[in-house]
């Protein structure tokens, strides 16, 4: 898989939580070469969820529990993710991952929106929430905008920003290699027609096609404009 | 501004208490006899019943993980913070966002677990464990006579009448 070339190599995943949310994200992983670990505290959930699956690692005990986390391997995981209903539980199974066990990334599922900042604040590596995402799409649909969003990529403030190009545009009939982008920013995938293209030299930018910039400008919208402008 | 000097010189501080179960009603309680300017926080508007009528505190319906019900609750004036819910992940979350977010100074937690609470303390907070403060008491009972729960032993039991 292109999207994991970077990594030395795939990291074991812990996944706290089983329900929706966790047993989708579990077997879209397994799906994709992960070796994951999927940590459910209702027995019954958990058969379900071993007999939906067979492959997957399905332990059940609570997230929190640093006995049973050890059980889980959890110390050569290279990602942990809380991903029970329970804000709380997602944070403390994260810290602990983080603060026990030396995880290096943890990512979380917010339930409550405005628990971002905190989980931020309390060194959550990545927290997630849905309903911002939502909310993001629905703006920007409501908006007639082409964007999509902008993702936080990591701590350092960087972003991914996907802009879908218009039918006219300074960029269309461009080769990537004159596409001069503003300092800092990077061009790093052409979706078009759904496929996803490596952004080589000599290809050449067409109309309707969706540009995925990474950027460490915070101001998301000014990337955008430097494409649409 | 945070505490306050009353006239006999008595310092009054402003407590934030989530959780109003059996520790958290009797604390409130407490603090508000001694004159304290007590906020208490539960999600179910039936357990403030637990304070009973004299108490003249404030009470806040919501749930203490919540900013905008902490800061409801005057969380940026508070002196003192009290995680006492039956949860111990909530208690752990609504402790940390008083203690990193609003920056109170004097913030608690309970925790019934006691591996839980042994890690939170490595990590920085004040932490208090009742089920291992409660099980080493008794065992202090066993080795020593002794209950450190109770300066005086109980009054000798009175005989139940029959019928």
């Amino acid at each position: 898989m292109d999207d994991a070339q970077d990594l030395p190599q795939r990291p074991y995943i812990v996944i706290i939580g089983g329900g929706k949310v966790g047993f989708y994200l579990a077997r879209h992983l397994i799906e994709r070469d992960y070796e994951v670990t999927l940590v459910e505290k209702d027995p019954v959930r958990a058969e379900w969820i071993e007999h939906q699956m067979g492959s997957v690692s399905v332990m059940v005990g609570d997230g929190d529990e640093m006995a049973f986390l050890a059980t889980t391997g959890i110390e050569r995981a290279g990602v942990v993710i809380g991903c029970t209903g329970d804000d709380e539980d997602n944070l403390v199974a994260c810290q602990l991952a983080k603060g026990k066990f030396q995880v290096p990334r943890t990512i979380a599922r917010v339930n409550n929106p405005v628990n971002v900042n905190v989980f931020t604040a309390l060194g959550i590596d990545v927290p997630v929430s849905a309903t911002e995402l939502l909310m993001e799409l629905i703006e920007s649909e409501i908006a007639g905008g082409d964007v999509v969003r902008g993702v936080a990529v990591n701590a350092s403030g960087a972003n991914l920003v996907d802009v879908a190009l218009p039918d006219v545009s300074w960029l269309v009939g461009r080769r990537v290699s004159e596409a001069e982008l503003p300092a800092g920013d990077l061009m790093v995938c052409i979706v078009r027609a759904g496929e996803p293209l490596v952004p080589r030299p000599e290809e050449v930018i067409k109309a309707r096609d969706q540009l995925i910039i990474y950027s460490r400008r915070l101001d998301t919208d000014a990337v955008r404009e430097s494409i649409l402008r | 501004m945070r505490q306050q000097v009353g006239q006999q010189g008595n310092v009054f501080v402003n407590v934030i208490i989530v959780g109003c179960g059996r520790v958290g009603s009797g604390l409130a309680r407490e603090l508000d006899a001694a004159g304290h300017k007590v906020t208490i926080i539960d999600e179910r508007v039936s357990a403030f019943s637990r304070l009973g009528e004299g108490y003249r505190g404030d009470m806040v319906v919501g749930t203490g993980i919540d900013e905008s019900v902490l800061r409801r609750a005057g969380i940026e004036k508070a002196d003192c913070f009290a995680a006492v819910t039956n949860g111990d992940n909530r208690n752990i979350m609504a402790a940390q966002v008083a203690k990193v977010f609003f920056k109170v100074p004097r913030v608690i937690t309970r925790i019934y677990d006691p591996i839980r609470e042994q890690t939170y303390r490595e990590f920085g907070m004040e932490t208090i464990c009742s089920t291992s403060i409660v099980g080493s008491m008794i065992s202090t009972y066993f080795t020593t006579g002794d209950n450190p729960a109770h300066a005086q032993p109980p009054p000798e039991p009175v005989p139940l009448e029959a019928g």
